[in-house]
């Protein structure tokens, strides 16, 4: 199988970053993100990212129009959306499964929207099988196979010499003939996929979960929550958003930014009432949302078991165990 | 096209209708923004304030109408507008009623306060397609009278439409006040208009809708010919922003408008 | 199971069984060997839950503002920390002192969590502390209705013995604006205002907060000069206040070092008034919170 010698990949990557837009997952500033990349930045492989690559696609704060606005008269100037082509080297199999469930947001249900396609359709994945697993995850109970990102361009396969490479889709297939210089025949062969120790056990769960929306757990399990938007913020299938503006003189820009359905304001109205006045309805609908509402609507799990929540949690309200108790409890 | 971005309308009349609720007409250089359909939304926005989901009280040639009431800073700034103010509006947004389902019945709308505002539109389509639909009956109620919305309808327009009566009623009257007097459900069973071949629409206060929802049902009326329309906090109208949601639910695009039957089958939190 | 863990269940099944409280406060153990996390234990069939080990950074005084307005009676376990946001909050009024069933544990300092994932089950006799207990003056509860263990020594706290209260200020205060600009604009560019700081910190106490009120404070786009402007006021309004639990850096995602904030503020404090600490009772009117003649008054 063809491949990139690990003394060779600065160099792989040199040479698409010549061309493409490169973001490479690395440290910098005391966090692993997916950044530009430059030669002196060392790509960070291996464990996955503190932040997910889905601000690449879904920037925290991102502009979305101009107003200007005099005396009566308003103004909008639309702005372009970014549709510079990028390519993404390193994404882990859970994070892919995640882009594919903000595909099916922005993308899906009767409306697209035009600043997540601009970025994504310009967007070539290569993703990063896992060779191991860490404590936190469990993505294998989630559906995701943490070897193979079928959604994926390309898919690269860490050995002891080196990257194998296959591409999985036809522009995957162009970008290998585009950069068949710099791969060569490898000999080793593709790993095993590892096995998560942290399981969580989902059959069924669906199905119970549309019985417990009244159920005295929620209470219990919410208890220790702090209500702060660390899980949500993280989490790369997370995509709740607020727009808001930003005035300055008569110009104003429209943004819209990360919200996390744990902040109380996110879903109280004008009037003063809100549908989720506690945490118990906001964890809830955390919970929920990931392991009911999403496969009812999308047909897959909210959650790809990337275990980045159950890392930074606070409080260590840790998903799986919430998923054994939710089993756990009578309906 | 970009469903985030508003297009530019002008207010280009406002109708005091109760001390806290104005109507505001919307046109553009090209006529009405869209056509919506009864029961849709429209995202409203004042630059540099903040943009909110109303419903479309009602629609003329040339212009959607907005009837809003005064409860945060966005319909405060809103009613400190003046007409050939310019304003962003964008959609329409949600189902809107279920048109094809009322055609050829006879139509109950009950309503509360700033709750008439979305049956308006339906009833406004009901009188201008009258031949589709049979009797119309609207049962409104208001705190006070000077906090009844749309008396032109409510008092001249409406009751002189062929078969439809109008019947309205206050918490508490005034002086002048000849009508009922009374809370929306009681005055509904006081009435006891008949279920037999009838849709009924009802929007209100919370309260007000459960105890209406109450009495519909020792009136033998069937969830199935229920209809009400819901409200959320929104900020994209598209599906996308989260919140929204009841359950797997999102009332921008899969409501506002919903049957009693569909209700129960959500959960309880809204 | 040490003895304070076996102490720890027997004096909340006794609570509990007594109805002296509805509710106890306390850690069990979390998803991991490194993790201790808060739990709540109405029912005497729950007391096994309750353990005490060297993870229970968690300072849990900040529950008690979910029930501030309910007359429930809660136990509660506190650590000298845990203590001082407990006088803090009855000082403040948020709760109400007879409410409350305080249980002293001594604290020797907890052991960090993030050194412990990264290092290993192996090295768990030599784990360095929490970074929040290394600068930590005061091991022993303040305020107790009963104390479990013995009280302990800060001098028989090697890591802690040798670290004044305003370690690693200087550093701060030693820099050039530009250099301080810099070094604040390096850490909070990385903030993701996922507000776990405010939300976990026992002196952040308002009902609403000035960031929740949309636009009129601090817009929500997530810029590196609105991240610090977030760091600051926060600063200013817990100033005073803070406890120097160091909750706040702990739980932080992106290891923002918020305590260096919050310290240098408790320092400039102590120049301009005269020693003090918050929370070591609950007479002591904070220096912020009332007006004195002799206050300095420079500004003027």
């Amino acid at each position: 199988m063809k491949g990139i010698k690990k003394s060779q990949l600065s160099n792989f990557l040199q040479q698409v970053s010549a061309k493409y837009s490169l973001y490479v997952p690395a440290q910098v500033d005391g966090v692993t993100r997916f950044q530009k990349y430059s030669s002196e930045r060392e790509p960070f492989l291996t464990a996955n990212t503190q932040l997910s690559p889905k601000e690449l696609f879904f920037p925290q704060t991102e502009q979305l129009y101009c107003y200007e606005t005099h005396k009566q008269e308003v103004k909008v100037e639309e702005l372009a959306a970014s549709s510079e082509p990028q390519v993404l080297f390193g994404v882990r199999p859970c994070d892919m499964q995640a882009i594919g469930v903000l595909d099916d947001v922005f993308l899906g249900k009767g409306y697209e929207d035009v600043y997540y396609r601009a970025k994504r359709a310009n967007t070539l994945i290569i993703a990063l099988a896992c060779s191991q697993a860490e404590a936190t995850c469990f993505c294998d109970s989630m559906g995701v196979d943490p070897a193979f990102a079928p959604q994926a361009d390309l898919m690269m396969y860490e050995t002891e010499d080196g990257y194998l490479i296959e591409a999985l889709s036809d522009q995957g297939k162009d970008f290998l003939q585009e950069f068949s210089s710099a791969l060569e025949e490898l000999r080793s062969e593709k790993p095993q996929a590892p096995a998560c120790e942290l399981k969580a056990e989902t059959d069924g769960l669906v199905e119970k979960l549309q019985k417990m929306f009244e159920h005295s757990v929620w209470a219990e399990l919410s208890r220790k929550c702090i209500n702060c938007g660390t899980c949500t913020y993280l989490c790369p299938t997370c995509h709740c958003f607020d727009i808001e503006s930003k005035t300055r003189g008569g110009k104003e820009v429209k943004f819209r930014c990360w919200d996390s359905c744990m902040y109380k304001e996110y879903t109280l109205m004008a009037g003063g009432h809100n549908p989720r006045p506690t945490k118990k309805e906001r964890v809830r609908q955390r919970f929920l949302h990931k392991l009911q509402y999403m496969p009812e609507r999308y047909g897959k799990w909210g959650c790809v078991g990337c275990g980045r929540c159950i890392d930074k949690c606070p409080v260590n309200l840790d998903i799986t165990k919430v998923i054994r108790e939710l089993r756990e409890v009578e309906a | 096209m970009n469903p985030l971005v508003p297009i530019i309308g002008k207010i280009s009349k406002i109708v005091d209708e109760t001390p806290d609720t104005k109507t505001f007409h919307v046109t553009t250089s090209n006529g009405k923004p869209f056509t919506p359909l009864p029961g849709q939304l429209a995202m409203v926005s004042l630059p540099a304030v903040g943009e909110a989901m109303f419903s479309i009280s009602s629609q003329g040639d040339d212009h959607l109408e907005f009837s809003i009431k005064k409860v945060g800073m966005l319909t405060e700034a809103l009613h400190d507008a003046e007409v050939g103010q310019e304003i962003g509006v964008r959609g329409p947004y949600g189902n809107g009623f279920p048109l094809d389902f009322c055609k050829g019945k006879d139509m109950l709308f009950i309503g509360g306060g700033i709750g008439l505002a979305p049956l308006r539109s339906l009833i406004n389509y009901c009188v201008a397609n009258r031949e589709d639909f049979g009797n119309l009956q609207v049962i409104y109620g208001a705190r006070s009278p000077a906090d009844l919305c749309f008396k032109e309808e409510l008092f001249e327009t409406w009751p002189k439409v062929r078969d439809m009566r109008v019947d309205v009623t206050v918490d508490k009257g005034d002086e002048n006040w000849q009508g009922n007097v009374g809370f929306v459900p009681a005055f509904l069973e006081q009435l006891n208009p008949s279920p037999e071949g009838k849709v009924t629409v009802t929007c209100g206060p919370p309260i007000m809708i459960k105890f209406v929802l109450q009495s519909l049902a020792k009136m033998n009326y069937q969830p199935d010919n229920i209809i009400t329309t819901l409200e959320m906090r929104m900020k994209c109208g598209v599906g996308k922003c989260g919140r929204c949601n009841i359950g797997s639910c999102y009332i921008c695009l899969d409501g506002p408008v919903f049957t009693l039957t569909q209700l129960n089958q959500l959960p309880n939190e809204y | 199971m040490n003895q304070i863990t076996q102490e720890m269940r027997n004096l909340a099944k006794q609570l509990l069984e007594e109805e002296k409280v509805q509710l106890v406060m306390g850690w069990e153990k979390g998803s991991f060997w490194y993790n201790s996390t808060p739990v709540f234990v109405s029912k005497v069939e729950d007391v096994d839950k309750l353990i005490w080990d060297e993870f229970c950074a968690a300072n849990l005084a900040t529950y008690l503002l979910d029930d501030r307005f309910s007359d429930e009676k809660i136990a509660l376990f506190v650590k000298g920390c845990d203590s001082r946001a407990v006088n803090r909050l009855v000082q403040d009024k948020q709760v109400k002192r007879e409410n409350l069933y305080l249980i002293g544990i001594p604290c020797p300092g907890m052991k960090s969590a993030k050194a412990a994932k990264e290092l290993g089950q192996e090295t768990k006799e030599e784990l360095p502390l929490e970074d929040k207990c290394i600068y930590c003056t005061h091991h022993n509860p303040l305020v107790y209705d009963i104390l479990l263990g013995e009280e302990v020594a800060l001098d028989d706290i090697a890591a802690t013995a040798e670290v004044s209260r305003f370690e690693g200020v200087e550093e701060i205060e030693a820099m050039t604006p530009d250099e301080r600009y810099a070094y604040w604009q390096d850490h909070y560019s990385r903030c993701i205002r996922c507000y776990a700081c405010r939300n976990v910190c026992p002196a952040c106490n308002c009902t609403e907060c000035c960031f929740d009120l949309g636009q009129t404070w601090l817009e929500r786009d997530v810029t590196p000069t609105g991240n610090q402007v977030y760091g600051i006021i926060r600063a200013f309004h817990v100033a005073g206040r803070c406890i120097e639990c160091g909750e706040c850096e702990r739980v932080c995602p992106m290891d923002i070092p918020i305590m260096k904030l919050n310290r240098k503020i408790a320092k400039d404090i102590e120049e301009l008034y005269g020693p003090y600490e918050a929370g070591l009772d609950t007479e002591t009117p904070p220096p912020l919170g009332h007006y004195k003649t002799e206050d300095p008054d420079e500004f003027m």
